[in-house]
């Protein structure tokens, strides 16, 4: 009988030592992950500090109307273009005729800021299904979006996780390399050619979340044959010496792609 | 434990050992002669002696021993039990608001990032634990060529405990010194901060030391709420978009007029924000100290200047306010003024009598001597100190100005303030105080901090509704009519006062050095904005006739900053010529504010005309 007792609580106390030890080895294994974690977090942080330093010094306004100036056709915006909303005639009810001429009774719409180009694509891509070959002409206007493959895909827009996938990722080249980042099979996705045609790219975001408005209210009245005032304004185009110039200037600002916190250190002024 | 020691050794110190014990048998009426033969006496009392003196022994070492561990127990059980331990034992996981940064980031208030830290590597080294300081030096600046070899080695083989090498290495910097592994050199993470928008932004965020401590701006201002509160960052009113409109200009117009500087601010007149503040020549925040030190002199807060002709708003705004004088008065604008040695004279001269109107339509000196004269000494100092031109202006800026008031305030230094001479008052004085005198009489603090909706404003009535609207109408007729046309901006019914102050070098005023400004507001139904501008001894050239006044240099970059900011800010274009716009900003030259009066009888004026938007013939509104 004293034998079974010891027995009994000999077991339980062995039985309650290997609990314990198990439950010690994975709280430590926990707490070592936990750490790790805490250690990742942080880093992330420190990442995106960086990335939104890059971001703002990247946006700098100064550096934009640069860049705008030499590759973009946009202009400063001028009170002319803007309007109170309340001066806006109301459109007549019956008058949604298909064809694309202006009610009489109606002023015409204001001119508005836009690429030249990028109006008559929009119109073209709002009108995609009653004119299927709309979209080749607007191949001829110059600027077309890329990622989009011709008509096809305005007419019937990919679900989001596919557009995703398309949307150029750009990395960051030299991040603190921590796991997800440095990993191999995503910096494939760097494409230096997304980057570069500033103008190029420019309606590929736009264009697809814009032609499906634009199909109600812009096409029946928009004027595509008459020019509007912008439209007609001779196009700054970025030819090679005007491009040249401000090149030469923004020297101090291009940023190497290798070495892109190597970049804000050192205009940190760590050298001086 | 030590009876147990003590009854070890043997039955013999048993009867003996103790006097007092019980076990010692009673018919013995002396403890040691009786039991004890007389022989062994003398062995017995030795063995006794040796015992007493072991048992002492072992009491002594034992009550070492007993202290000494029962210290430790106690220690122990403190330590483990009662003290909840060095380390907390539970790990937690970082909170999602949780920063590593030890100082706060600066944005401005459309959230853009204008300061912000950065975590970098910095190297140094223990010079006792180099080995071979030559060898170490000579790898050090093959991996760092920056760094001097003859500096690093000096530092090497000195012989303090700690030097840096290099502050803020890149990570390819750090990386290639890791890979030589010389002992005894180390890094140090440290933070530096980093100033994404540049010189934009120079004077109003400051910058820090090596240290990471505020030295000037709001970096300084702020430095203890910088440190206090890392998570949050420090929300400025400044906005970025309009801080690079009014560089940008500012930049164009030092640069056309050979102006050895310039400052600009555009002000908020509802809340009293300070949206953009631009102070040239401005520096970059990431290498203060490599050049001039005049960069870093804040012009638009610090700077004390006479302001001339703008100060004729107040000296119009008090003659309104003090019941005496009305629009339509005329004062005498011929005749030059004389106090004493001094003769007051306008700079071009009308030789005629002026209304009020016009004496702030052309900027007469004469007639604003007049009005004060009629005013009086007392009630100009009243006014001025509570339009606040008698102390700093409150701004969170350490760099703040204290204003140069005459003292005594005597009749001559009343004539010379009336058109703005003798007191000498920063920019931002002047566009607060500005400010108060056309959004209806309310004085707000300026602040470069941005405010919270539905805050409340702290505010002071300064004048009277009445004058504030005369005083709008009045900065219109200036624009439309008057010294300020350059200014005119379609559809933003711009106001403003243009401003030439003759500098003072020693004791006297020269003639070609000038401060030339223009304080311009809009829209003038209902002001919002202001937009000043400065410059500091702009020169004459051919398109302007050879004149540098504040019509011809300020007025005009005043108009194009307001053309670009106007839509950025949100301000909706109005058509001038509409009746319900005229009825609150016309004026004419003879203080008359009916503009159907002015108006040809017989038609009213084409009504596309004045409209800002061109191909909207249906606007038109009956007159």
């Amino acid at each position: 009988m004293k034998g079974k007792t010891w027995l009994f609580w000999g077991g339980l106390i062995a039985a309650a030592g290997g609990v314990l030890f198990q439950t010690s080895y994975d709280v430590q294994d926990l707490e070592e992950k936990l750490a790790g974690l805490n250690r990742k977090i942080i880093q992330e942080q420190e990442s995106i500090q960086v990335l939104k330093a890059e971001w703002s010094y990247l946006n700098d306004p100064t550096k934009l109307e640069q860049m705008a100036q030499a590759y973009l056709a946009l202009q400063p915006t001028e009170p002319r273009q803007y309007m109170a909303t309340d001066m806006i005639p109301m459109r007549p009810a019956d008058a949604v005729p298909p064809a694309v001429q202006t009610p009489p009774g109606l002023a015409p719409l204001p001119p508005m800021v836009r690429a030249p180009g990028t109006g008559n694509s929009q119109l073209a891509a709002a009108r995609a299904p009653a004119v299927p070959n709309a979209a080749n002409n607007s191949g001829t206007t110059g600027i077309v979006p890329v990622g989009l493959p011709a008509g096809a895909a305005l007419v019937k827009p990919l679900p989001m996780d596919k557009a995703l996938e398309r949307a150029p990722v750009v990395v960051p080249a030299s991040l603190p390399a921590s796991g997800a980042l440095a990993d191999p099979s995503r910096a494939n996705r760097i494409k230096p050619a997304a980057l570069v045609p500033g103008s190029a790219r420019a309606p590929a975001e736009k264009s697809t979340d814009r032609a499906a408005p634009a199909a109600g209210k812009l096409a029946p009245t928009a004027p595509t044959s008459r020019p509007t005032e912008l439209a007609s304004r001779p196009t700054p185009a970025p030819a090679p010496k005007v491009a040249a110039a401000p090149a030469a200037q923004q020297q101090p600002y291009q940023p190497k792609p290798t070495d892109s916190l190597g970049m804000l250190v050192a205009r940190l002024g760590a050298n001086r | 434990m030590s009876g147990q020691d003590l009854g070890g050794p043997a039955g013999y110190g048993q009867p003996g050992a103790s006097t007092g014990s019980t076990y010692v048998p009673s018919p013995a009426p002396s403890p040691f002669p009786p039991p004890a033969p007389q022989p062994s006496v003398k062995p017995r009392t030795s063995l006794a002696v040796a015992l007493e003196q072991s048992r002492y022994r072992l009491m002594v070492t034992a009550a070492v021993v007993t202290t000494v561990f029962t210290a430790i127990s106690v220690k122990l059980a403190m330590a483990t039990l009662l003290a909840g331990g060095g380390d907390p034992r539970q790990h937690v996981a970082l909170e999602i608001g949780e920063t590593t940064n030890n100082r706060a980031d600066i944005i401005d208030r459309n959230g853009n990032l204008l300061a912000t830290s950065l975590v970098t590597q910095s190297l140094y080294a223990d010079p006792k634990l180099v080995s071979r300081p030559e060898e170490a030096a000579q790898k050090l600046v093959s991996a760092l060529p920056d760094l001097d070899y003859k500096d690093v080695l000096a530092k090497l083989s000195g012989d303090r405990r700690f030097v840096w090498l290099k502050r803020n290495l890149t990570p390819k910097q750090q990386a290639a010194v890791h890979r030589l592994g010389i002992p005894g050199v180390a890094f140090e993470q440290e933070e530096r901060r980093f100033y994404p928008a540049g010189p934009l932004t120079a004077h109003i965020v400051g910058f820090t030391g090596i240290d990471n401590n505020g030295l000037a701006g709001m970096e300084q201002g702020f430095n203890k709420r910088l440190i206090e509160e890392p998570g949050t960052p420090l929300q400025l009113s400044i906005d970025l978009r309009l801080q690079h409109v009014l560089k940008k200009e500012l930049t164009a117009t030092v640069q056309e007029f050979s102006a050895i500087g310039a400052a600009g601010i555009v002000f908020d007149v509802r809340n009293g924000e300070v949206l953009s503040m631009v102070s040239l020549p401005d520096f970059d925040p990431q290498d203060p100290t490599g050049l001039n030190p005049e960069t870093l002199f804040n012009r638009a807060t610090l700077g004390v200047y006479e302001m001339g002709s703008t100060f004729k708003i107040f000296n119009s705004a008090l003659a309104f306010e003090s019941g005496k004088i009305r629009v339509s008065d005329m004062f005498d604008a011929a005749h030059p003024v004389k106090v004493g040695r001094f003769t007051i004279n306008d700079y071009h001269s009308l030789h005629r009598a002026l209304t009020v109107a016009e004496v702030f339509q052309h900027s007469s000196n004469l007639g604003s001597v007049r009005m004060i004269q009629l005013i009086g000494v007392a009630a100009q100092k009243a006014f001025m100190t509570k339009m606040g031109f008698t102390r700093p202006t409150g701004l969170e800026l350490p760099e703040n100005g204290w204003p140069l008031v005459p003292n005594p305030w005597r009749e001559i230094n009343s004539y010379t303030i009336s058109f703005g001479h003798g007191i000498s008052v920063s920019p931002m004085h002047t566009v607060a105080a500005a400010a108060s005198v056309i959004n209806g009489g309310f004085f707000h603090k300026p602040t470069l901090l941005k405010r919270k909706p539905g805050e409340e404003i702290p505010t002071e009535q300064v004048v009277s509704r009445q004058t504030s609207d005369m005083m709008r109408r009045m900065f219109r007729f200036v624009v439309t009519e008057g010294t300020g046309r350059t200014a005119a901006v379609k559809g933003y019914l711009v106001g403003g006062k243009t401003g030439t102050a003759d500098k003072q070098k020693g004791k006297h005023y020269e003639k070609n050095s000038r401060m030339s400004s223009f304080l311009g507001a809009f829209p003038m139904n209902d002001p919002r904005y202001i937009v000043y501008v400065l410059v500091d001894e702009p020169k004459g050239i051919a398109r302007t006739g050879g004149f540098a006044t504040g019509g011809t240099v300020g007025a005009p970059t005043v108009g194009r900053i307001i053309k670009q900011i106007g839509p950025l800010l949100n301000v909706p274009t109005l058509d001038e010529n509409a009746p319900e716009i005229l009825n609150t900003t016309y004026l004419n030259a003879a203080g008359s504010t009916n503009w159907q009066q002015s108006l040809p009888p017989v038609t009213a004026p084409p009504p596309s005309k004045g409209s800002t938007v061109a191909s909207f013939p249906t606007q038109t509104k009956p007159r």
